[in-house]
């Protein structure tokens, strides 16, 4: 057995196929290999017998513990260059039509094994320089914000054709809360809002909105949500957005303002138990009051049906002029023109954190912001001349 | 007192659960630290290494009686601190046996602690206590309700152990009581069912649901019970790593396959798997592949001072980073030529 190996490693390279062939040059690479190898180990030997020999007696079995590691290396290094020759082998026998039809193969195999494989690592893995792994604390990731943001672009310049007034009163810096109307069936507005601020504001500054709980049961949309800039509403997550310095869109009417009946369109709900002045008392950030005009108008909901739709776990089923009638198509919404006010920020400088536990306030601030944003919503209703074209 | 004033760290220390991940590694902490002298180990089974200075108790805490065996063991070695580790990370099948251990057990060690003079008490928990539910907030604080043992009688257990560390520190308000609530701890050396769920080659998420994910190395959290045994940190402490990963991104830098299958299909699918021991928890765990669980680590960092090295992406990577050595190992694993 010993011998053997010997023999297959000492071996030499044929000359008549070193002569021809393109394997052989690989060949010749390997046999390079082997040499270079058979060079390090002999001097490896070397070095450990001097070392032995400078230690004397006191390291002897140390150094037979070393020539064990040598002789081990040795047939490893052997079975290695005996499997490299195996690899090779065949290829010498093959002629040389075979070889070029093999050649061909080969090359159009590259290209669609690569586009299949490309296909599956993207899929699975995804593409490694166009994916993110730095996610802010609530889950936006902005590289998935860049790839969709020319849809939101889309249907806020194209779509919507959204007109911002009044960007000033956003401040500059520091934490605010955006206060607005609801409605739309899906939070369009929180989104249309966020683009908003992000194109026009000369801070370029960033909205996070607050999305009602049922979106996140709903499965992709949730997740959608969160990478797009969204939260899920509720008062902890509200107040570590704002102390953190973040601009906060918020929309008190909640679930009875995004499922607004088309009857009751631009007529602000009740402002739920005035969550949102707490909020502002306790952090100490400004309301800004903002009115969305043309939003209310997307999704015409006739009729909300509650009972079919608590089984899967949603507040209500919108019946509109396309929703069930058209399929998935009947998702689409209407092409209104859009108007986003926002107004002078009010500030509550006079009360403390300690106002907010006080809830007769709460509900007078409450309902002042509620007024404040009827008003501008009413004043813009009264000087639009078409829903379509504003 | 009359007894003079020692140090904290040369105070008899009790360990329980030292076969388990947490108990052994904080106890080799604690032998290789020359600044405790009177360590003992409490489990049915040995530690995975060698012990020097350790007294070992052989004491199964499930056994009847098993509170008085430890007052004993306490008076003898007048015990002052036990660290109660014997909460088991991993679900197992014997559902009886791991809610024995874990209310039983933990009541067993509880009546042991009031019946000596035991000044300190520290038990480790998980941030899974508070469940995975859709009305979670982004960010759960300690105050936060505990809803995880709706489903799961493993975690109710869990919260059923807690809920008597309460109770005691209730009892005996000299007592320090100190809760630790890690997050899925990660590491080189760490093995439970939810590293072994990122090893496996092809993973099975819930279609549609991304959540966010937190990790802990675990040197961070020995770090942190070894400060709760130098010093006193009466109560509740989650112990998170900075930042949060989304499941998906989870598996893509452990390079894993993700397979997407509907939620309705995948929990009765992973039941039955859980049944035929081929997933490594029952299908109520699935709820953290679907929601969110994300804990709070500031009242740590404000009140303990302490300070986790790692990141949660850092901790995930050195855990890959092992996980990727081993499976190489195996590959090129000498012996069979």
């Amino acid at each position: 057995m010993e011998e053997e190996l010997h023999n297959i490693h000492y071996l030499n390279p044929n000359p008549a196929t070193a002569e021809a062939s393109q394997t052989s040059s690989q060949e010749q690479l390997f046999l390079r290999l082997e040499a270079h190898l058979e060079r390090m180990e002999t001097e490896f030997k070397k070095t450990v017998k001097q070392f032995a020999k400078q230690d004397g007696h006191r390291s002897s079995p140390a150094s037979a513990d070393l020539s064990e590691m040598v002789h081990n290396l040795e047939e490893r290094l052997k079975m290695v260059s005996d499997e490299v020759r195996q690899a090779a082998a065949p290829r010498q026998k093959k002629s040389q039509l075979i070889k070029l039809v093999e050649g061909g193969l080969h090359l159009l195999g590259t290209t669609s094994t690569h586009a299949v494989r490309d296909f599956f690592v993207k899929t699975w893995f995804g593409n490694a320089k166009e994916e993110s792994f730095e996610f802010d604390d609530f889950g936006l990731d902005p590289t998935f914000m860049e790839k969709v943001k020319p849809f939101f672009d889309f249907l806020y310049q194209d779509y919507w054709r959204v007109n911002v007034k009044g960007v000033h009163h956003i401040p500059r810096d520091g934490r605010g809360l955006i206060v607005s109307n609801h409605s739309g069936t899906l939070p369009y507005d929180g989104a249309m809002i966020r683009v908003g601020v992000l194109n026009e504001h000369p801070a370029r500054r960033d909205v996070r909105f607050l999305v009602e709980d049922f979106v996140y049961h709903f499965p992709f949309l949730g997740t959608f949500m969160y990478r797009t800039g969204g939260v899920r509403a509720c008062p902890e997550n509200a107040e570590r957005l704002l102390n953190k310095d973040h601009l906060v869109a918020v929309f008190p009417e909640g679930v009875k303002g995004i499922g607004k009946e088309f009857k009751n369109r631009y007529r602000l709900q009740r402002f739920g138990r005035g969550g949102f002045i707490k909020l502002a008392l306790k952090t100490r950030s400004p309301i800004i009051p903002t009115a969305v005009i043309g939003a209310e108008e997307i999704h015409p909901i006739i009729y909300k049906s509650t009972a079919l739709a608590k089984p899967l776990g949603i507040p209500y089923i919108p019946i509109t002029p396309t929703l069930p009638w058209l399929g998935p198509l009947g998702l689409i919404p209407l092409p209104s023109k859009w108007t986003i006010v926002f107004a002078e920020p009010i500030r509550f400088d006079r009360y403390g954190p300690e106002d907010a536990e006080d809830q007769m306030l709460v509900n007078k601030l409450s309902e002042m912001v509620r007024s404040n944003i009827q008003d501008h919503l009413s004043e813009e209703i009264k000087n639009r001349r078409s829903v379509w074209f504003g | 007192m009359k007894e003079p004033k020692r140090k904290t760290a040369q105070r008899t220390i009790a360990l329980t659960g030292t076969a388990g991940f947490l108990g052994s590694s904080i106890l080799r902490r604690l032998e290789a630290d020359p600044r405790f002298t009177h360590v003992i180990a409490i489990d049915n089974k040995k530690p995975p290494f060698p012990i020097k200075k350790t007294h070992f108790f052989r004491l199964d805490l499930t056994e009847v009686m098993a509170d008085a065996k430890l007052v004993e063991i306490f008076k003898r070695e007048k015990v002052d601190t036990v660290v109660h580790a014997a909460l088991p990370v991993t679900p197992v099948h014997h559902m009886a046996y791991t809610h024995e251990l874990q209310s039983v057990g933990t009541m067993y060690v509880l009546n042991a602690c009031s019946g000596t003079n035991v000044r300190k008490i520290v038990l480790t928990s998980t941030t899974d206590v508070y469940g995975a539910r859709a009305t979670n907030p982004n960010y759960l604080d300690e105050s936060a309700p505990l809803r995880g043992g709706f489903k799961s009688t493993f975690i109710a257990d869990k919260i059923d152990a807690e809920m008597q560390f309460l109770k005691h520190a209730k009892k005996h308000p000299n007592v320090v009581v100190t809760i630790l609530r890690p997050c899925t701890i990660v590491g080189p050396n760490v093995h439970n069912f939810k590293t072994s769920f990122i090893q496996r080659p092809i993973v099975f998420t819930i279609m549609g649901y991304d959540p966010l994910f937190q990790f802990i190395h675990e040197e961070d959290v020995l770090h942190a019970l070894q400060m709760t045994i130098e010093k006193d940190y009466p109560g509740i402490f989650n112990l998170v790593g900075d930042g949060v990963l989304p499941l998906s991104k989870v598996l893509q830098l452990a390079g894993r396959i993700a397979m997407q299958v509907p939620a309705p299909l995948l929990y009765p699918a992973s039941q039955i798997a859980w049944y035929a021991s081929l997933s490594p928890a029952p299908a109520s765990h699935l709820d953290f592949l679907k929601y969110l669980c994300v804990a709070d680590g500031e009242k740590a960092k404000q009140v303990m001072k302490f300070i986790p090295k790692y990141s949660t992406k850092e901790a995930l990577l050195s855990f890959i980073g092992a996980m990727r050595l081993r499976e190489v190992h195996l590959v090129a694993a000498p012996g069979g030529a």
